[in-house]
């Protein structure tokens, strides 16, 4: 288990922002270190997923470091697509444990409202293999994708599918800093408009801009990184021999757990890569949170909701709360640590330990952090 | 007209991919180039509501396991009557891959192809025979 802790957490309210990408990043990046009551981190790591097309900036860890009142601390800037936070929060922990910094700013964020859907689907695209690409995959094509063969073969129904989006809609509404403040019903679910068959539009994250942020330090704070591991696939999906789980995750699992020293029995409750809502339900299996086959029946039976044994996306996940890219993963992050040490407001739920499992691309480069309340 | 595609294996572990791949995904080796029969079982397929630009949406989409090994991603006309595990053939049409439903006749060669002794021949058909059936009462039912 690494010495490191999380001193400081801080994000942004995540929707359709107006800010600039570098001001939102720099809200988030303040309000970590006030949290954490320093002034300045010893090194920065930023995580953006592609602030080149998105926003038109390059040199991206400079000119976050520079914008937020850093010039002259190092700065470098981690990417591994859509769990590019996450990642970032690997190195800052790795650089802490390794005790070449004391006190690391963890910071992650993306700007995508401002430029028309299919742009921004084009632009997230760029991380799916390049052949699946040039035949129209999307990131909803392949969900779409491994969504029929999960129902065809695991058996899963469209109802549990869909109640894990009321279930996260209705966890948002909970939540100041979410996306969406509205829940919704079953039928909306069911009835929304099919978009890669058979995914609908209410099984898909929107569309958001928001930024989050940590502050890693050396020195015992109120949360403790207790192991963090990744787990990785090949990008092609074709490749896979199974597209109903994801290796990425139970391999990040693994490796998480062990640097933890206990299983998946200690965790009370996760965030969890909803990028599509099937994604929970296949999450919950491949983390052994929830026994094979046995997803969306503790999903119906409430298992997972804020009231339940093993509430899951107290945030409202990526469905209910947005899904900016590089932020995502810290903003799980920010979540575990205000529900650990009880600012989850409306939302709260108990427990020591929690779990954050992020997603890269279709599942090519997942991350699962465990943070335990010290 | 069942199509020949290009492939590449890997010498260490025989994972052939389509296309063909420089290195093997699974091991830093040069893959041998490589070719498999365009006909294979459905892994799963979509159909796209907004299709990105330079497509036509509907778009349908099928990850398609080739006779061979290799997995590959193409294009099809239409999905009805469609499922996991359906015989496709693979065409191509302007260097763009297409599944198609495999036609009666185009089934029945591939069939007898493949079965080996007139045993299994005649299990073969009573077994699709008898499923035809039932599939039809159903259908009927329905």
């Amino acid at each position: 288990m690494p010495n490191v802790w999380i001193a400081g957490a801080g994000m942004t309210r995540i929707g359709r922002r107006s800010e600039r990408l570098g001001d939102l990043m720099a809200d988030a990046a303040h309000a970590a270190l006030a949290a954490a009551g320093r002034e300045r981190p010893d090194f920065i790591i930023v995580a953006t997923m592609n602030p080149e097309e998105f926003v038109g900036d390059g040199n991206f860890a400079s000119n976050i470091a520079t914008h937020m009142g850093f010039a002259e601390t190092p700065a470098l800037r981690v990417e591994t697509a859509t769990s590019s936070g996450a990642a970032a929060l690997y190195a800052g922990v790795a650089q802490v444990a390794a005790n070449l910094h004391r006190t690391v700013l963890v910071v992650g964020g993306e700007k995508m409202t401002h430029l028309p859907t299919p742009r921004v689907s084009e632009i997230i695209g760029r991380s799916i293999d390049p052949y699946e690409r040039a035949y129209g995959a999307t990131m909803p094509a392949l969900a779409g994708l491994v969504t029929r063969a999960l129902m065809a073969r695991r058996g899963v129904s469209a109802r549990e599918i869909a109640q894990v989006a009321v279930k996260n809609h209705a966890n948002a509404a909970r939540n100041p800093y979410a996306h969406f403040q509205q829940p919704v019903t079953l039928e909306e679910v069911m009835e929304s408009r099919m978009v890669a068959d058979p995914l609908r539009l209410l099984h898909c994250c929107p569309i958001s801009d928001g930024a989050a942020a940590v502050v890693l330090t050396s020195e015992r704070a109120a949360v403790k990184v207790a192991g963090i591991g990744q787990g990785a696939d090949a990008l092609a999906v074709r490749h896979r021999n199974d597209v109903t789980h994801f290796r990425a995750t139970r391999d990040a699992a693994r490796a998480a757990f062990a640097m933890a020293g206990f299983g998946p029995a200690r965790i009370d409750f996760a965030e969890i890569h909803d990028a599509f809502a099937p994604f929970e339900l296949i999450s919950l299996e491949d983390l052994g949170l929830v026994p094979a086959g046995k997803a969306g029946r503790a999903t119906m039976d409430g298992e997972t909701a804020l009231d339940g044994r093993l509430p899951i996306n107290p945030s409202g996940g990526l469905k209910g709360r947005g899904h900016p890219l590089a932020a995502t993963g810290l903003a799980q992050v920010v979540e575990c640590v205000w529900q650990l040490t009880g600012r989850g407001g409306q939302r709260q739920v108990q427990g020591s330990v929690a779990l954050a499992h992020s997603i890269g691309g279709l599942a090519t480069n997942n991350w699962v952090t465990i943070l335990e309340a010290a | 007209m069942i199509e020949t595609i290009e492939a590449s294996r890997c010498p260490r572990c025989d994972a052939v991919v389509a296309p063909p791949a420089t290195w093997c995904p699974w091991h830093p080796v040069p893959m041998t180039p490589t070719a498999v029969r365009g006909v294979g079982q459905v892994v799963s397929f979509t159909t796209l509501h907004a299709a990105p630009e330079g497509f036509r949406s509907p778009l349908h989409i099928a990850i398609v396991e080739l006779e061979g090994g290799a997995r590959f991603v193409c294009h099809g006309a239409e999905t009805r009557g469609l499922r996991i595990g359906s015989i496709v053939s693979i065409e191509a049409i302007d260097n763009i891959y297409y599944f198609a439903h495999m036609g009666a006749m185009e089934r029945a060669r591939l069939f007898w192809r493949r079965a080996g002794h007139a045993g299994d021949r005649v299990n073969a058909i009573a077994r699709s025979l008898a499923k035809r059936i039932v599939k039809g009462r159903a259908d009927a039912a329905s």
